[in-house]
């Protein structure tokens, strides 16, 4: 049997939203702690108390890649993984709007395009995660989608009291 | 600045003409003060003067971080408001977790000092350099949750950090709370009613600047070294499981959950109020502050009963407590329906519910009448009118005008005796714990700068029997009677180095959690990263940091003493020294103070007579300077 290439997988139902994933990445990658420039995203919805992790999935289809202008950034057939050749770059931006994680990044400071190389197979942000929310290697679809089922349960249970609690106000 | 750690700079808003003013962050005030809560003494003590009105226009408010705030280093991401207190009228300071911290430090600013008053509803919008002052009428008179929301919905950037306060803040109840991004909350001594007074309804920062420390791989090593001590430490995990509800079950067995008003330890009802209990039933899910490997919040939600539908971040156990036992309900819905209300409208959960309980407790002798309650029959256990005294409270409605100066002030309108229910030191309401079950306490709360407070020198050792470090921070010849929770012996020393290593750790600043059991994190660790982070040699000492943070402890008082505190204010509630621990583990148990005083003064090189300050104290902790009251022009 083929061993399925390593990527970067999450599990929201762990994040705790701490942001440690973030600093780790800025301090292994620029030597400084600046979340601004790290190459995944932690979006916290204090509202509802949940945080998701943003990672390059890659995505089954890698829009970055099809974007690029000037083929910049390619696809591993192999790893899967995409990555960046910055020499190539001519900073259009392209793939920072279009990715569908929001974790392309534009260095405004160093004008550069910032984006997750997998840390060469050894990845600062799932080593540091302290609740395993971010892990690699192989992904396991089925699991994934019943921690997905989990959240979309809740979630409904939210509104579906918000909604008892709006008709009670109404009688 | 050279140093490395800090942003370098302070921020100050001038509302009454509407001006930013960026200036260098004095680079002396790290080898003195570290950041924190010791740059925000030096600089609130300087610059205001004495015997001003905490809600008027020469009032400041401070916004401090240092110099591990949004950093690698775990825990830190604390931030504290500093201010003369709308409570109590002396030093206050309320820290608070969450981003909002790191995210100035980020913007470029180590302190954001808001000074002056607005005549029209404003919020201060602060993103990197971009410095505005945006009008915010149709936000004032909203909930905390929803005037961050609009904020956020202007700004629409999801990483915009809002603190705002509530309709309590805007109406000056005098204990209403900060509270940033919904759920974390600098709550006590009433800093939301200063940013009322200034007519500021919330605060937003963004920023995207980097922070370099001054020897990062090594910092690097030593914070992940750190973050594993937090993740293997066996309590810590417990905490990332149970919260601080852990709590309560530890204080039911020593007899030491506040109940009835402080009347008892032991409350019937307080499995209902434990971890075990809640957990499995109401929460579901677990966060953290930022760069915290712990992560003790936890996200809550009624699915039935009266309160179904209820949904939120906290109780902590203090909350839980004093909308629990302190007011006999023993209930998890209750009192996250009351955090919930609590920080909507912006108030402290402590003293508002500390309020509610002195309220019943002279109602039922008698102080109080049906007339002054609204028709109310006021009594211990009754959820629905808790709920609607909090309320009546933040509205300043009726009985809550009265609530809403705070129990000290309410006692004194009252009279009628009613002072012996009003449990508070120096004004600030008490919070969750009881020094005739716990010496150490006693003389904390008694001496704390804020008052009656259980963040700056709460001692754990003593009570948690840690016979081994117990005889390594104060040495063996002082067993077993420092760790004897009912004598009063020694608990001065106890409580002097507990203070002095809290004070570095308010102003580096990290959570209490990553103090508050051993063996996490103490003043050698603190002593050993300090350096690395600002390159400042003289922070590796540990007697330096001591003396660093005797300096603090005695300015804070310099403070208090110029506001007219002395040994006089340095007392218990006669609860705690006259009555006799009525039932429990403690049964019969009262505070000594005066034993603990005099030894704390005498460690503290304070005159034993009026609690001040000695001219050699001054002058050991290059003081001298206090005298002229130097103020910055
Ligand atoms: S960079 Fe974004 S769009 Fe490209 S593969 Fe990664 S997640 Fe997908
Ligand atoms: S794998 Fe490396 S580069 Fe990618 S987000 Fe994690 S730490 Fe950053
Ligand atoms: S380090 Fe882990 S738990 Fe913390 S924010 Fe990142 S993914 Fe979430
Ligand atoms: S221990 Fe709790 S309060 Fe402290 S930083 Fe972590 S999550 Fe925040």
């Amino acid at each position: 049997m083929l061993d399925l290439p390593a990527q970067l997988t999450v599990d929201y139902t762990k994040c705790t939203g701490c942001r440690i994933c973030e600093l780790a990445c800025s301090a292994k990658k620029e030597g400084l702690f600046n979340p601004a420039l790290a190459r995944l995203k932690i979006v916290r919805y204090d509202d509802l108390g949940m945080d998701i992790p943003n990672v390059c999935g890659p995505c089954d289809e890698a829009p970055c890649v099809d974007i690029c202008p000037v083929y910049a950034m390619r696809r591993d057939p192999l790893s899967r993984m995409t990555y960046l050749d910055e020499d190539k770059c001519i900073l259009c931006k392209s793939c920072a709007g279009v990715c569908v994680n929001g974790v392309i990044k534009l260095d405004t400071s160093r004008m550069r395009i910032i984006k997750c190389d997998h840390c060469g197979g050894d990845p600062e942000c799932a080593k540091a995660c302290p609740t395993g929310a971010i892990q690699y290697g192989s992904i396991s679809q089925s699991t994934i989608r019943g921690r997905h089922g989990k959240m979309i349960h809740y979630l409904k249970e939210i509104e579906r009291t918000a909604l008892a609690e709006q008709t009670d106000g109404e009688k | 600045m050279q140093v490395g750690g800090y942003a370098g700079k302070i921020l100050r808003v001038n509302l009454t003409d509407s001006s930013f003013h960026v200036e260098p962050l004095p680079s002396e005030w790290v080898r003195e003060y570290v950041g924190g809560d010791g740059f925000a003494a030096r600089m609130l003590f300087s610059e205001l003067k004495p015997r001003i009105d905490p809600l008027g226009e020469d009032n400041k408010l401070i916004i401090a971080t240092g110099p591990v705030t949004g950093t690698l280093w775990p825990m830190s991401g604390r931030t504290v408001f500093v201010s003369k207190a709308p409570l109590t009228g002396i030093w206050g300071e309320s820290h608070v977790g969450g981003f909002l911290g790191p995210e100035l430090k980020y913007a470029g600013y180590d302190l954001l000092v808001v000074e002056g008053r607005s005549d029209e509803p404003v919020y201060i919008s602060i993103e990197d350099s971009d410095l505005e002052l945006m009008k915010a009428a149709e936000l004032w008179g909203l909930k905390t949750n929803e005037a961050t929301a609009a904020i956020k919905g202007r700004h629409s950037d999801p990483d915009t950090q809002v603190a705002a306060i509530g309709p309590a803040g805007e109406r000056l109840v005098r204990f209403a709370s900060v509270i940033v991004n919904n759920a974390r909350a600098a709550g006590r001594t009433g800093m939301g009613a200063v940013l009322g007074s200034k007519k500021v309804k919330a605060i937003a920062v963004r920023g995207h600047k980097a922070l370099e420390v001054s020897d990062h791989d090594e910092f690097v090593r030593l914070a992940k070294a750190a973050h594993k001590r937090v993740r293997e430490n066996g309590q810590a995990r417990e905490m990332h499981k149970w919260g601080t509800w852990i709590l309560t079950s530890v204080k039911q067995t020593i007899g030491e959950l506040p109940t009835y008003n402080h009347r008892t330890g032991v409350f019937d009802g307080w499995e209902k109020l434990s971890g075990e209990y809640i957990r499995p039933r109401y929460t579901i899910s677990d966060r953290a502050c930022f760069g915290c490997s712990l992560g003790c919040k936890k996200v809550n939600y009624v699915r039935e009963g009266p309160y179904a539908g209820t949904f939120g971040e906290g109780p902590e156990y203090e909350g839980l407590m004093s909308f629990g036992s302190l007011l006999g309900i023993a209930d998890f819905p209750t009192a996250l329906k009351a955090n919930q209300l609590c920080n909507g409208l912006g108030l402290d959960m402590i003293s508002t519910g500390a309020t509610i309980a002195f309220a019943i407790e002279a109602f039922e002798n008698g102080a109080i009448d049906e007339s002054i309650a609204d028709g109310m029959k006021l009594e211990w256990g009754n959820s629905e009118q808790a709920l609607r005294l909090l309320e009546m409270i933040a509205k300043k409605e009726g009985i809550g005008k009265l609530l809403a100066e705070g129990s000290r002030a309410a006692a004194k309108s009252i009279g009628h005796g009613s002072d012996k229910y009003a449990i508070h030191v120096k004004g600030l309401e008490m919070s969750g714990q009881d020094g005739r079950t716990h010496r150490s306490i006693g003389l904390s709360h008694a001496t704390a700068a804020r008052g009656a407070d259980h963040l700056r020198s709460l001692v754990t050792v003593d009570q948690l029997g840690y016979q081994e470090v117990a005889a390594k921070r104060w040495g063996r010849d002082k067993l077993p009677e420092i760790v004897d929770p009912y004598t009063e012996k020694y608990k001065a020393a106890a409580v002097v180095e507990t203070e002095n290593v809290y004070c570095i750790r308010d102003s580096m600043i990290v959570c209490w959690y990553s103090v508050s059991w051993p063996p996490i994190f103490w003043l050698d660790d603190f002593a050993q990263v300090l350096p690395v982070v600002t390159g400042v040699d003289s922070l590796g000492s540990t007697d330096e940091l001591h003396k660093i943070a005797e300096r603090q402890v005695t300015l804070k008082r310099l403070f208090n003493a110029r506001e007219g505190i002395d040994r006089k204010d340095d007392r218990l509630p006669t609860r705690f020294t006259e009555e006799p621990m009525p039932e429990g583990p403690g049964r019969g148990q009262r505070v000594n103070l005066e034993p603990m005083l005099n030894d704390y003064y005498k460690l503290r090189g304070w005159n034993l007579k009026n609690g001040l300050p000695t001219d050699e104290t001054l002058q050991r902790l290059s003081l001298e300077w206090t005298r002229t009251g130097v103020r910055r022009e």
